[in-house]
């Protein structure tokens, strides 16, 4: 099995926290933190697996959210009709888009540090399948992410062009190809398992180690204090634009976003 | 300003008012003499400023009108979600860019009828037309319509934009002094805070636009922008070093922390 000796519970909790705290607020220094927080744990527990391969990928698809976003705010320019394009709307929509891009990419964290299936793994029976199905729509980036640099690599070899829109098609045949094969796959080992007659059996279940519960535990601890300081108000979440000024960075929820990078700090099997 | 020229603009101020005919004389005299003007009130729910602002179109939008209010007078105010919403006026409101995080209290916007009352805007400030002698007004408080929301001071334009004359206006119309400096505000202690009518008047160079402080207490402070605050420099530096201790640690284990 692939993946990190951390319980693939406890990189739930650690994404869904850090993707929460992203969502609360649009203060750019919570928001660059939490993307260099996610760099610092992406560095610790990443994989040899092509699928840690989609923190980059969903890096690049933050930029692009966030180059989006914010041109969309300056379309006003051209189409004055949408509205009027100031220093402060534009500045609203750029910390929109970071808020947009910090979430990518703690989704291209967890991506590129756990394993899908094994989530599928500790579900309770009665969750099994809407599990598996969520752990297949989880796994469809990283997977497709994967097989696209395969093919891509296959066709460099075969000195076939790799850039440019021309090539997209060649590209993309081969790698839908693929996606039904696996897809194919998966079901014939699943049937050829019995998946979904008579009881499951569970082998070599995961435990819970420490560092598992110290990572879920500060995750949690720091997603609470954004969360009360979001329906409290206090912490600076949504920093002024018009006119601008300053971004607050209150020193206890500079310390919830350290609190989540303890995933990279913890002792895991391979440096320990 | 050059002395000779104040002087001057003060005559000039003397002569046009004791030639205008009575009939005239409830028109804002400001108008007259450097375009159009409308009327500002700003109600905290503590004290109510009123505001008369030269605008520089002939029709503004509402919050355009708060924005030529912050050059002319220094009202400081804050917008929101996207730049469309009031969120801060004079100081009271949410600070950041949620104008609803002091809900169930929020800046209601009101339109004068013309007649010193109040109609419930229906449409939002940065879609509102603003013209030569308009009045509008914002209200702190709670209620999500004009029925519940507190209204504002009668107040019509001709109370806002007074004439810089040295005498009292007679009626109702707030007294005029003269104060020697922007800053500089007299107060009339003893006089209910709602009928505590106290009006600021600018030197020559911004004679006709005088600002009338209906209540006790002075307007907000002009906003102050400063370096970046102590929390930008600690979480730049934190996100810096967790970025270089992830690269140095990247470099060490090139393919993961486990193999």
């Amino acid at each position: 099995m692939r993946g990190t000796d951390l319980h693939p519970a406890a990189w739930i909790v650690w994404a869904s926290c850090a993707g929460l705290i992203a969502f609360v607020t649009t203060d750019p220094l919570y928001l660059v933190l939490i993307v260099a927080v996610s760099w610092f744990v992406y560095a610790a527990h990443h994989t040899r697996a092509p699928s840690a391969r989609s923190f980059r990928v969903f890096l690049i698809a933050g930029a692009v959210a966030l180059v989006l976003r914010t041109s969309l705010a300056l379309l006003g320019w051209i189409v004055p009709s949408i509205g009027v394009v100031s220093s402060g709307s534009v500045a609203f929509a750029f910390l929109e888009g970071l808020r947009l891009a910090a979430i990518l990419v703690v989704f291209g964290t967890f991506n590129a540090v756990t394993d899908p299936f094994g989530l599928v793994r500790m579900t309770p029976r009665r969750f099994h399948e809407p599990a598996l199905a969520a752990a297949l729509a989880l796994s469809i980036a990283p997977r497709t992410i994967a097989s696209a640099g395969d093919v891509r690599e296959a066709q460099r070899l075969r000195g076939l062009p790799v850039t440019g829109i021309r090539s997209l098609p060649a590209l993309a045949v081969p790698v839908l190809e693929r996606g039904m094969e696996e897809a194919s796959t998966l079901a014939e080992s699943m049937d050829a398992r019995g998946h979904g007659r008579g009881r499951r059996s569970r082998y070599r279940a995961q435990r819970w180690s420490a560092p598992a519960v110290a990572v879920a535990a500060t995750a949690v601890m720091a997603a609470a204090f954004f969360l009360v300081a979001s329906l409290g108000g206090w912490g600076g979440l949504h920093p002024a634009t018009v006119p601008i000024a300053w971004p607050q960075a209150d020193p206890i929820l500079l310390v919830a976003i350290a609190l989540l990078a303890t995933p990279g700090i913890v002792p895991t099997r391979g440096t320990a | 300003m050059r002395r000779p020229l104040a002087a001057a603009l003060v005559v000039a101020t003397a002569l046009l008012l004791s030639a205008t005919p009575a009939a005239t004389r409830a028109t804002p005299a400001c108008a007259a003499e450097t375009g159009p003007h409308a009327g500002l009130v700003v109600d905290t729910g503590q004290r109510t400023t009123a505001y008369c602002v030269v605008l520089d179109a002939p029709t503004v939008s509402g919050l355009h009108l708060i924005q030529l209010a912050a050059d002319q007078d220094r009202l400081s105010y804050g917008l929101g979600f996207g730049g469309q919403a009031v969120c801060r006026l004079a100081g009271v409101g949410p600070d950041g860019g949620d104008c609803w995080a002091d809900y169930p209290h929020y800046w209601g916007y009101w339109r004068g009828d013309g007649g010193g009352g109040w109609t419930w805007s229906s449409a939002g400030a940065a879609s509102t037309t603003v013209r030569d002698g308009d009045v509008e007004a914002w209200t702190w408080g709670t209620g999500m319509s004009g029925a519940t929301h507190p209204k504002p001071p009668s107040l019509a334009i001709e109370q806002i934009c007074t004439r810089t004359s040295p005498s009292p206006i007679p009626s109702r119309a707030p007294s005029v002094s003269r104060a020697p400096s922007p800053q500089a505000e007299r107060s009339s202690p003893g006089s209910p805070p709602a009928s505590l009518a106290r009006t600021r008047t600018l030197e020559p160079r911004a004679a006709s636009s005088p600002v009338v402080v209906l209540a006790a207490g002075a307007a907000g402070p002009p906003p102050t922008s400063g370096g970046p605050p102590a929390g930008v420099l600690v979480a730049l530096v934190l996100a810096i070093v967790l970025a270089i201790a992830g690269w140095f640690r990247l470099r060490r284990y090139p393919g993961g922390a486990r193999t």
